[in-house]
């Protein structure tokens, strides 16, 4: 049998294709035709971005820049993605397998840096897993408000209020760590199931929030909260309340542009149909359609979203609302309840009605983030078996579950370590959490963007089409290295903006830089210690595995 | 953590193990690069060797026409080496025709098989021939077929003097006996080498049964046990179309029952298998090593495995490769 990268027919006799004078003759053999097609590509890219993330990021824009506003990150973060993705279309005609960035710079740039960039992102996915669960526990005071609300239970609503010290969020963190690790070690199709659907709740929560905002007045989302938090003015009192503490409102062009690593990040998942470019059909074609909608539809949401929210609540509401929460708690608390990081959800349940789209906008972030660290577990623990495949990590980390056919180990290790960095992201100051999940996915990006400018360098063979000429090859190449050339200095443009901002996106203090000393070394020291252990031990040497073959 | 402290026990064999290239040319010439790069005592290709295209280059007016990757290609008739070598890096066969051939072969399902046929036993016999020129005289060349390549192939390599075939036989390694089988179960795609789990089961056991009690064993078996995690491929409905779960394919083992039963009765030192490209990795089944290096042919990369045997029939140690 053959992967499901084969170009083969399947059942039947040696068949032909195409044109009467170009056809390609298959025999029968086994393996699969490339079947993912555009839809079921889309559906993946679209699987792959938390959706109801937006507001994280919108907030964390609100809070961290004076006079923000969301309009040019949005569209800036889209047409970074949008170049990348062109980029990653080379990648993946050159190289159309599963695997991403680490596949890509092993190939292209070296064994290596394949290895490293591996297990960094092994790190980071890890890393990301406890942000993650971070986002989910400081939603649970407002998950507990919505549900309280819902079922009239002041009782449940009131105890969120006891859930918002660092320890509590910890805690919380790691609930949310063992539930995404219980949830694993069902089989892999089951797994896929409960991700789906959790998928579909919360775009089913965004859709119906977009609703709301779209079918209500301002005048109405004014009343609203007046009920909501019980005081007659909330809106207005808000809004004097920031005044008096000293946020400025308006916009700027210079926090808009400071605001896009946020959206960068926002769009992160998006060209995810590479991770499976094994699957394709016609890969490079395939995966470029289904990027553009996927990326396309993103656009429309989430400024569609954005211009509600603008219209229903207004800017001045949303930046005083947003950083009277973190500048002066005590006096946002005295006129509402709303929670102040909840953003357009929280909006949504002030125009909320029914219990049921309480339940749907309490519970979206926290189930969306299960469904994203699922997701990424999923990624982690693979990219976890590649290393131990090779011998950088030990093999036992990439044992199979007699029973359920889980990698157990690979996924213990993950949980483990992703709960001390829980610990680690909720009691110690290590900077903008967000941020430096963005600086890490900067990264992700200027390799990939590297990547694909060494491609026409170092293996111009994988890109080049038999019996093209050499004027046509050459221009070809030119084309692949301009493109890859963009990515890496929209990638480096994303990094400068994190790095002149690290004052938000994660101050270079000792805890921060220990952290990404971490990240960024943890492939060559896991490398060289693995090897000189090995080495001890007169097992194989680890450098046979980076060895090139002579092709001729 | 990096395995056990092997002691005293020094490498009497190191194998070096690659599979399903399908007719990569690139692949094939890496495949016998590696006894030198990786000083392998033994290189075993393990199946599904045959490639499975054919690309009809079609000569009109001193030009040569074909269709690749979906594009139509027109080049001058000089450049047909070059066009054939491109080709065939990518496991395709180039094979010149006029149009009124074309419509022959395909109007004519057997005369197109018999072309594929005798496309696979040529590219054989050029293999053969490149392994008995580029390796030293004492590297062990062992070809064995998997369940995509046509029986006719056999004796291609049964006849050459420099390659072993020793398919459904025992072949003496040194401190190890190796015994192959490219025969996997049912496909869907009703390939040459198929049969049932019970009889394949049995032609395990056959074999195993004649290596002498207490004799250390490999099996070179083309299907990977099942549920090993050497078999993961993604899970088809009745079209043949994967099925989609959570916006991503489903997964599902495809491997072999009566394989893993066979490795947990018998335990031998070390399980070769292939078929799964995307499966590549090593899992343990008790004391039994069993290693799918995948493959990636398609692009020019060979995927393989190094394993070095100790004088006592163990297994020292063993690394997957990318070259």
């Amino acid at each position: 049998m053959t992967s499901s990268s084969e170009a083969s027919v399947p059942a039947g006799a040696a068949r032909a294709g195409g044109t009467e004078s170009t056809r390609l003759f298959v025999r029968q053999t086994s393996g699969l035709v490339r079947e993912l097609g555009i839809p079921a590509a889309t559906g993946i890219s679209l699987a792959s971005v938390a959706v109801v993330n937006t507001f994280i990021n919108f907030n964390a824009g609100l809070t961290d820049f004076a006079k923000a506003d969301m309009y040019l990150p949005l569209v800036a973060g889209a047409v970074i993605w949008l170049v990348a993705m062109f980029a990653y279309r080379y990648l993946l005609r050159a190289v159309p397998r599963a695997g991403g960035e680490y596949v890509y710079l092993s190939r292209i740039v070296s064994p290596v840096a394949g290895s490293v960039a591996g297990l960094g992102i092994a790190v980071v996915f890890t890393y990301v897993l406890s942000t993650n669960a971070h986002f989910a526990a400081q939603f649970t005071p407002f998950m507990l408000s919505g549900l309280g609300a819902a079922f009239h239970s002041t009782a449940v609503a009131n105890a969120g209020n006891h859930l918002t010290s660092n320890i509590a969020i910890a805690w919380l963190s790691v609930v949310v760590m063992l539930i995404v690790a219980a949830l694993s070690l069902f089989s892999v199709r089951i797994v896929a199931r409960i991700i789906f659907w959790l998928i579909v709740l919360q775009v089913l929560a965004f859709v119906v929030l977009i609703g709301m905002l779209a079918f209500n007045s301002h005048a109405d989302f004014v009343s609203a909260l007046a009920t909501y938090s019980n005081h007659p003015n909330a809106y207005g009192a808000i809004i004097a309340g920031a005044k008096a503490n000293g946020v400025v409102f308006g916009t700027s062009i210079a926090a808009a542009v400071a605001i896009i690593p946020f959206m960068v990040l926002n769009y992160n998942g998006v060209l995810y149909s590479y991770y499976v470019g094994g699957e394709l059909r016609r890969p490079g074609r395939t995966y470029l359609y289904a990027s553009a909608i996927s990326i396309g539809v993103l656009v429309v949401l989430w400024i569609g979203v954005w211009a509600l929210l603008r219209a229903r609540a207004g800017l001045t509401f949303m930046q005083a609302q947003a950083n009277l929460g973190v500048i002066n708690p005590t006096a946002y608390g005295k006129i509402t309840s709303l929670s102040s990081v909840a953003g357009g959800l929280g909006y949504g349940m002030v125009l909320s009605g029914d219990p049921i789209t309480k339940i749907l906008f309490a519970t979206a972030v926290p189930l969306a983030e299960i469904a994203v660290n699922l997701a990424f577990l999923t990624v982690t623990t693979r990219v976890l078996f590649a290393q131990a495949f090779d011998r950088l990590l030990p093999v036992r980390v990439a044992d199979i579950g007699e029973r359920n056919h889980a990698p157990n180990v690979a996924i213990s290790i993950v949980v483990v370590v992703g709960i001390g960095f829980c610990f680690l992201t909720s009691l110690v100051n290590l900077g903008s959490i967000v941020a430096l999940q963005s600086l890490f996915f900067a990264l992700i990006l200027l390799a990939g963007g590297v990547a694909a400018t060494m491609l026409p360098l170092r293996r111009a063979d994988l890109l080049t089409t038999p019996g093209m000429p050499d004027d046509a090859r050459k221009k070809w190449l030119r084309n692949v290295a301009l493109v890859g050339g963009a990515t890496t200095v929209l990638a480096l443009f994303t990094v400068y903006e994190l790095v002149a901002h690290s004052s938000v996106y994660g101050k270079f203090q000792w805890e921060s830089i220990l952290t990404l000393v971490i990240v960024l070394g943890a492939g060559p020291v896991i490398y060289v210690i693995a090897r000189a252990v090995r080495r001890q031990r007169n097992a194989l040497d680890l450098n046979m595995a980076m060895r090139e073959l002579p092709p001729e | 953590m990096w395995g056990k402290a092997k002691g005293s026990r020094k490498r009497e064999l190191r194998i070096y193990f690659a599979t399903d290239v399908h007719g990569s040319e690139v692949c094939f010439r890496k495949f016998l690069a590696a006894a030198r790069v990786y000083e392998a005592d033994v290189i075993i290709l393990g199946g599904d060797f045959a490639g499975k295209a054919i690309v009809p280059v079609l000569t009109e007016g001193g030009m040569l026409r074909a269709r690749v990757g979906g594009e139509e290609v027109t080049v001058p008739e000089a450049e047909w080496d070059r066009l054939a070598a491109d080709l065939g890096k990518a496991g395709l066969y180039p094979v010149r025709m006029d149009t009124a051939e074309l419509r022959r072969l395909s109007a004519d399902e057997a005369a197109l098989d018999r072309l594929f046929r005798s496309e696979i036993a040529a590219q054989m016999q050029r293999w053969c021939d490149l392994a008995a020129e580029r390796l030293d005289p004492s590297v062990r060349c062992i070809i064995t077929p998997g369940n995509d390549d046509p029986v006719d192939a056999d004796a291609v390599l049964a006849a050459h003097g420099r390659v072993e075939c020793p398919e459904l036989e025992l072949c003496d390694l040194g401190p190890v006996t190796m015994v192959s089988l490219g025969v996997v179960p049912t496909t869907p795609w009703n390939t040459e080498r198929e049969c049932t789990e019970e009889e394949l089961g049995k032609q395990i056991s056959e074999m195993l049964d004649q290596v002498p009690a207490g004799r250390p064993s490999i099996v070179n078996l083309h299907c990977p046990p099942y549920a090993s995690g050497l078999d993961d491929a993604p899970e088809l409905d009745t079209t043949l179309k994967p099925v989609i779960r959570g916006g991503r394919p489903s997964i599902i083992p495809v491997g072999s029952r009566a394989v893993r039963e066979a490795i947990k009765r018998y335990q031998p030192v070390v399980g070769l298998h292939g078929h799964i490209h995307e499966s590549r990795g090593a899992q343990k089944i008790g004391r039994t090593l069993c290693v799918n290096p995948g493959s990636d042919y398609s692009s020019g990369v060979l995927r393989g495995a190094v394993i070095d045997i100790a004088q006592d029939g163990s297994c020292l140690d063993f690394l997957l490769t990318t070259g």
